[in-house]
């Protein structure tokens, strides 16, 4: 039975729990216990509103807003009575509904096993605890929506800090899709972003396995081209189930992107309301700077872009600035494979140039620069990146101090590839006119794998030279080819490599690469031409003095060879009275001598005449076909004999195939024969005499070439550049105008006479005669 | 005697040869060039004529000419300082070409074998 003195303990204790700080639950149970104990109850429930049916009696109590005394269980009428309300029909009961204005947080049931009589005094305690109660939950209610709504707050406060703290796309994207997984507690989110170039929506950010749900795109897109948010719930039984929430940026009227959140991290996984809500909240909050954002990285990547070309122009400007200090063919050459291979310039580990020979149709390696193994390579740039200075400066420090020849510098200039196929990947650059990038081991093409006939020495499995040679393993092996340009024609073509650092080259780097070569190509190619102008000019200028020289020695040859006749018939009447004299003098008188002595020296003036005149005479020669071998085989045997009996060693080397010439084989016959002796003599009996005769050709002619050698000592070098000169040698009896008739018979023979002279050891005279047919080519030229 | 008629302009010469030559038993005549060596031919009838090449007047070549339209037979000897006018077709009329030395030995032995002495 209600003790009324408990009135005061059951009212202060439920003012003590409503005030405490224990959970909810708890406050409630011990709430219920108080009332439960006070009023001697035999059961005190709290009925949730969630869990009271609306069809049943205690509803119409919610709406009637009505507490409900029942004090004979019996009489109480039992229709409108759910099943499940009916263990709550004890003898004795009572049901206070809890509410206020605005909303209902349950019922208070109480329920007595026999019959209990209310006191006035226990029903207005009862409401009161009921109001109490009520009370509790609402404050309750009202403290968790704030909280929450305090939460969210502080989740976009959070999403705007973190959008506005970073202008850079991915890691914004990153952190919007996790504040919203953290705000609507959703397993996974996906945000898409229109491509401005091709107007298709891509993803680029994702939490979760969005894409195993078919349609998470269509959704994505109905989004974007309508600019609706959207909120799909799909609960099928055949696919699973999936909730989706979909939200555009929306910027000014365009359309940016989507931004959508799926499966609720609860029970139902189903979002509601309030969720969408937040999205469409935080979709508008962003929306401003992801356009930011975007336009931002827009303008970068340009501004990047710009940098770039602006750097590659001053690279360029640099590199070209460099070549241009030089118009020497083999310095601009190693300046383009230097600017090629810094790191100020286009920074590759290697690089080989190959130019294009005209007239043997072939592809000749130039000059490669690069270092030789990955120690060299360590070393240099260690060494290049202390050096300071624009590129062009490094380039010409780097003129002033060449590398010494690398192992792959006289490598690459043994290559020589035929032009006319292109399988080797060098010579199908030239052919095509276009760069090659191959990145090994990704793509390997089939000509690749085909072997040059020849010249390439092609073999490995790459089937190509430069991957067999240049590198140590041929299968690895990346490089790329761009040809060099001149005016309008391919002139060569440059391979680089990055065999140390196995940096990937980019179609970017080829492209830079192509760039350079054009302006390097016609950079090579004016220096060649103005080689070639300089070799003209110096064989023009060579040419002239000959002419001039052999305008001199004519002249002279017409003047002495007067002289000589003058001369000539006084020599021969004082020779001839001096024998006579000579011989109209006793043995004994010492005028003997005398006469002697006018003899001999008239002898020799008579042979000093004979030679000046065989020299001048203009004989007009009879050319045939002639055996240079028979020729000199029979001025060795007008010697013979002598050497045969002597102590000089002859040795002979003829080659078996000798082309004839057109020659008048008696003036070679006595050209070789003065050669030979004068060799003979120099050696004053003790050496070596060697004649050499073989063919060779030289720019498509074919010559016959001999060589005389002794091991005479050799000349004095001041008299060498005068040994062809008639009145020179008459000074020397020894040599007598032998030399200068033999350079008449040789020169008449189109042939060329060179001497080697090697002071103290020895004199070699090479001749060198044109074939027969190269004879006739040139008469009839 | 062999008659030797002597054909230079060259006073010198033409003294050292008939010297030498007179030395050598023959009977020697001088002419200045061609033109005097013709009219000589018929009046001297000499065994052999040494003719020199180059002389005023007329010289040896077209002296051996006019020589040879009369006398077929007659050995004579081109004498020159040089051996310059070999090149010459008109010299193969000649029965030897003999380039002037001091020594004198391989002139005689040339004349001796056209004269049949040897």
């Amino acid at each position: 039975m209600f003790n009324p003195s408990n009135t005061y303990d059951l009212l202060k204790s439920i003012i003590q729990l409503s005030t405490s700080s224990i959970p909810i639950q708890v406050k409630l149970d011990r709430m219920l216990q108080s009332i439960s104990g006070a009023f001697q109850s035999d059961r005190c429930l709290l009925l949730k509103p969630e869990k009271i049916d609306k069809s049943g009696f205690l509803s119409r109590l919610v709406s009637e807003k009505k507490p409900l005394w029942v004090e004979d269980g019996a009489s109480f009428q039992k229709e409108n009575i759910l099943s499940e309300e009916e263990g709550l029909l004890c003898p004795t009961f009572a049901c206070i509904p809890l509410y206020d204005e605005t909303s209902f947080q349950g019922i208070l049931y109480m329920g007595f096993s026999k019959r209990y009589k209310f006191s006035p005094q226990e029903v207005d305690l009862l409401r009161l605890v009921g109001e109490a109660m009520g009370g509790v939950i609402r404050n309750d209610d009202l403290r968790q929506k704030a909280e929450k709504t305090i939460s969210e707050l502080t989740a976009l406060y959070e999403i705007g800090k973190a959008v506005t703290s970073t202008l850079k796309l991915a890691d914004l994207f990153e952190s919007i899709v996790a504040m919203g997984l953290k705000i609507l507690k959703a397993k996974g989110g996906v945000l898409r972003i229109e491509d401005r170039r091709t107007g298709e929506l891509k993803v680029k950010c994702n939490v979760g396995d969005y894409h195993q749900n078919p349609l998470d795109e269509k959704i994505a897109r109905r989004v974007f081209y309508t600019g609706t948010p959207l909120s799909f719930n799909h609960s099928g039984e055949e696919k699973p189930s999936f909730f989706t929430l979909c939200a555009p940026f929306l910027s000014k009227g365009r359309i940016l992107g989507t931004l959508a959140f799926y499966d609720k991290d609860s029970d139902s996984s189903k979002f509601d309301e309030r969720d969408f809500q937040l999205l469409l909240m935080m979709a508008n909050q962003m929306s401003c700077t992801i356009e930011n954002a975007l336009i931002h990285y827009e303008t970068s990547e340009m501004a990047q872009k710009h940098e770039k070309r602006v750097k590659e122009l001053s690279t360029l400007w640099e590199l070209n600035k460099a070549l241009l200090t030089t118009v020497n063919f083999e310095q601009r050459i190693l300046m383009t494979l230097a600017a090629i291979t810094i790191g100020d310039g286009l920074g590759f580990n290697r690089a080989m140039l190959f130019l294009v020979n005209e007239k043997g149709n072939t592809l000749d390696g130039t000059m490669a620069v690069g270092p030789d193994s990955a120690e060299e390579a360590g070393r240099i740039w260690s060494v290049l990146a202390q050096r300071k200075g624009s590129p062009s400066d490094l380039i010409l420090q780097l003129l002033s101090s060449p590398p010494k020849d690398s192992v792959l510098n006289s490598m690459v200039k043994d290559i020589h590839i035929p032009l006319e196929q292109d399988q080797c990947i060098l010579s199908k650059t030239v052919l095509e006119g276009r760069p090659f990038n191959i990145q090994f081991p990704q793509s390997k093409e089939g000509w690749l794998q085909t072997r040059c006939e020849r010249g390439c020495h092609l073999g490995s499995e790459v089937g190509c030279y430069v991957g067999e040679h240049l590198s140590r393993d041929p299968k690895a092996y990346s490089f790329a080819t761009v040809p060099l340009m001149g005016k309008g024609t391919v002139i060569g073509v440059i391979l680089v490599d990055n065999l140390y650092n196995q940096n990937p080259i980019t179609e970017e780097d080829i492209r830079f690469l192509s760039m350079f070569a054009n302006q390097a190509g016609l950079a090579i190619e004016n220096a060649s031409l103005y080689r070639n102008l300089k070799e003209v000019h110096q064989e023009l200028k060579e040419t002239q003095n000959l002419l001039i020289h052999r305008e001199k020695i004519a002249a002279l040859g017409e003047l002495s060879n007067s002289i000589a006749h003058e001369i000539k018939n006084p020599l021969v009447s004082i020779g001839g009275f001096a024998r006579r004299l000579h011989r109209a003098i006793p043995d004994d008188a010492p005028e003997k001598r005398y006469t002697q002595t006018i003899m001999i020296e008239v002898a020799r003036l008579e042979k000093i005449l004979t030679d000046i005149s065989n020299y001048t005479r203009d004989e007009s020669l009879s050319f045939k076909e002639c055996d240079l071998r028979k020729v000199l085989e029979d001025s060795l045997s007008m010697i013979q004999e002598r050497i045969d009996t002597g102590g000089i060693e002859l040795v002979k080397e003829f080659s078996e195939e000798i082309p004839q010439i057109n020659g008048d084989y008696f003036q070679l016959k006595q050209a070789f024969f003065n050669l030979i002796n004068n060799a003979y003599q120099a050696m004053r009996g003790q050496g070596r005499l060697s004649l050499r005769l073989h063919p060779f050709a030289k720019n498509g002619a074919y010559y016959v070439r001999v060589e005389v050698e002794d091991t005479g000592g050799g000349m004095d070098p001041e008299n060498l550049h005068n040994i062809f000169n008639p009145f020179y040698t008459t000074r020397d009896s020894s040599l007598g105008l032998g030399l200068p008739i033999i350079h008449k018979i040789i020169t008449s023979h189109r042939g060329q006479i060179e001497v080697d002279n090697y002071p103290g050891a020895g004199v070699t005279f090479l001749i060198t005669l044109p074939s027969k047919e190269g004879n006739e080519e040139r008469h009839n030229g | 005697m062999k008659r030797i008629l002597i054909v230079d302009d060259e006073e010198s010469i033409r003294f050292l040869y008939k010297e030498e030559l007179e030395e050598e038993g023959y009977i020697v005549e001088c002419a200045q060039n061609g033109e005097e060596a013709l009219e000589k031919l018929s009046i001297f009838k000499p065994d052999l004529i040494s003719l020199d090449i180059k002389m005023p007047v007329m010289d040896g070549i077209e002296a051996l000419k006019r020589i040879r339209e009369k006398e077929r037979q007659l050995p004579i000897i081109l004498c020159s300082a040089y051996g310059e006018y070999k090149q010459d077709l008109t010299t193969w009329a000649s029965d030897a070409y003999v380039v002037k030395c001091a020594d004198l030995t391989a002139f005689k032995s040339i004349i001796r074998k056209l004269l049949g002495l040897s």
